[in-house]
């Protein structure tokens, strides 16, 4: 098997952009990959792209305009996964000898389609009913408050980390001020127990990454693992809350891939799109027991300068959440990070890392898909 | 439809992938929710390990592939989980609760609760109607 790497990783700002065309976002991270990995454009040979809203037909538009005539190129959606998705596919035909260099792209456009929470999809039998994806989220919070005794504080603890983290992000939507534990707190309740500013926001953004081959470059990094799963039944006999299967089932086979335990992992980007899904997420990725990661935030151990720093960018919670352009972005800042090229968020130990992302939330499954890769440097 | 509905901001009048269904200023869409047949829930049971499924129309049984016959579901249960939505859904103002409600030797069941209260866990609920298509639920006495 050939080993994938690295190459290049860019972004466009995360935030509310509503008066850029979509395209305009891809092509700013589309130029900073491509300059990162220090490549010629015509030396990519696929270009997969990773999207849920869109529009239809948005790779072809962005080819459009960094040209690229006839290359093989599709397009895939697994929810908030779709983005890592894309790359996971990327790594997989590298891999295989399928293709040599590939541009990987996660975009998507959130403010021209809602106004605030994603509206549930008609189709799916609890969209119907009324449950958005905050309640989704709020179900499994419910369930740590009564089974483990998780508190509200702990909970509002995840939000002020990765809200302080964020200030020095200049990326990221969220850069005003880190709210304290009691304004996390106190600000509305959108479900029980999760207050507003324990949800992401809604985002507009892209992230583009280049996968290859080892040619050699000190840069690049190694892709150790990279493992994609989908969703398995969520039903009666499921005593987990929902997604803590869907991400549990990818980590134990990232970390065999790569050969490694969830102590080795110096850095890590997790899907937080709600405070509670970073503490389950953390649970399911082995770094506590269940019932326990509620506590890594308030001890300081996902801290950026504690043990194991969890989303050192400010994750989800403060970066916003394009659904498609979040798994670039996670996949980026691990790459500035373990390259040593963070700026004021770098982190000291900095030599494997790992990335999460969780896609939800069709009724009855534990998840659309979840996508964790391991990478370190070369 | 109601004034609050947000149709109006929905990608500012412009179609979007998302079929939002008719709630909301979209076109009707089939629905998939489970349906309340008088005194139970109907639905799908495997002919082989007995899995119970709220679902219609599926070919065959998704925990182990066997066969699948109609089925009726008790309408009591315990809660897994719940909350109470403070932000409004579709055509539901805030604040609703809602639950999975794992019925007796039948599916887990999203219901919509009579009071606007979280549960504890374990509670016992019962489905006493439908309310707008969504089944409902009380906390049995």
């Amino acid at each position: 098997m050939i080993q994938a790497m690295l190459w290049g990783v860019g972004t466009s700002d995360y935030g509310l952009q509503p008066e850029r065309r979509v395209e305009a976002l891809a092509w700013t991270a589309v130029g900073e990959a491509v300059a990162d990995a220090g490549i010629a454009v015509d030396e990519i040979d696929a270009i997969i792209v990773g999207s849920v809203f869109g529009p239809p037909g948005v790779a072809t538009r962005v080819q459009r305009g960094i040209g690229l005539p006839g290359v093989p190129m599709w397009t895939i959606e697994n929810a908030c996964a779709s983005g890592t998705s894309a790359y996971h596919e990327a790594v997989q035909t590298v891999r295989g000898g399928r293709y040599r260099c590939v541009l990987v792209l996660g975009v998507d456009q959130m403010s021209t389609l809602f106004s605030g929470a994603i509206v549930p999809e008609a189709t799916d039998p609890e969209g119907a009913a009324s449950l958005p994806l905050p309640g989704v989220y709020a179900m499994g919070a419910q369930r740590y408050v009564q089974e483990f005794g998780v508190t509200p504080e702990q909970l509002a603890a995840v939000a002020v980390k990765n809200k302080r983290n964020g200030l020095d992000n200049p990326r990221a939507q969220l850069r005003k001020a880190a709210p304290t534990i009691d304004e996390v707190l106190s600000s509305r309740m959108i479900a029980d127990p999760l207050t507003f500013l324990q949800c992401c926001p809604t985002s507009d953004g892209a992230g583009a990454l280049i996968v290859g081959g080892d040619r050699g470059n000190p840069d690049d990094l190694r892709i150790e693992a990279s493992v994609s799963v989908s969703g398995a039944l969520w039903d009666h006999r499921s005593k987990e809350v929902w997604g803590y299967a869907c991400v549990a089932r990818a980590a134990e086979q990232a970390y065999a891939e790569a050969g490694r335990t969830p102590a080795e992992m110096d850095v890590l980007e997790v899907h937080d799109a709600f405070t509670i899904g970073e503490i389950m997420t953390l649970e399911a990725l082995g770094l506590a027991p269940l019932g326990k990661g509620a506590e890594l935030a308030p001890s300081g151990h996902t801290a950026r300068d504690g043990a194991q720093p969890v989303n050192p960018s400010g994750g989800l919670l403060s970066r916003g959440h394009p659904l498609g352009g979040t798994g670039p972005a996670q996949i980026a800042e691990i790459a500035w990070q373990l390259r040593g090229r963070a700026g004021a968020r770098q982190i000291t130990r900095h030599r494997v890392g790992m990335v999460e992302t969780m896609g939800g939330a069709a009724a009855g499954m534990d998840g659309n898909a979840c996508v964790v890769t391991i990478l370190s440097t070369s | 439809m109601a004034a609050d509905a947000p149709s109006s901001e929905l990608g500012v009048g412009r179609p979007t992938k998302r079929r939002p269904g008719s709630a909301v200023g979209g076109l009707p869409v089939a629905d998939s929710r489970p349906v309340l047949d008088g005194d139970a829930v109907l639905g799908l049971r495997c002919t082989v390990c007995r899995y119970p499924v709220a679902q219609t129309g599926i070919p065959w049984c998704p925990s182990c592939y066997g066969p699948l016959e109609p089925a009726r579901f008790d309408t009591g249960g315990t809660a897994f989980s719940s909350t109470v939505a403070r932000i409004p859904v579709g055509t539901r103002k805030a604040p609703f609760a809602l639950a999975y409600l794992d019925l007796d030797d039948g599916p887990r069941v999203l219901v919509h609760l009579a009071e606007p209260e979280v549960v504890p866990l374990g509670a016992r609920l019962r489905i006493t109607g439908m309310d707008e298509g969504d089944l409902l639920a009380e906390v049995a006495s």
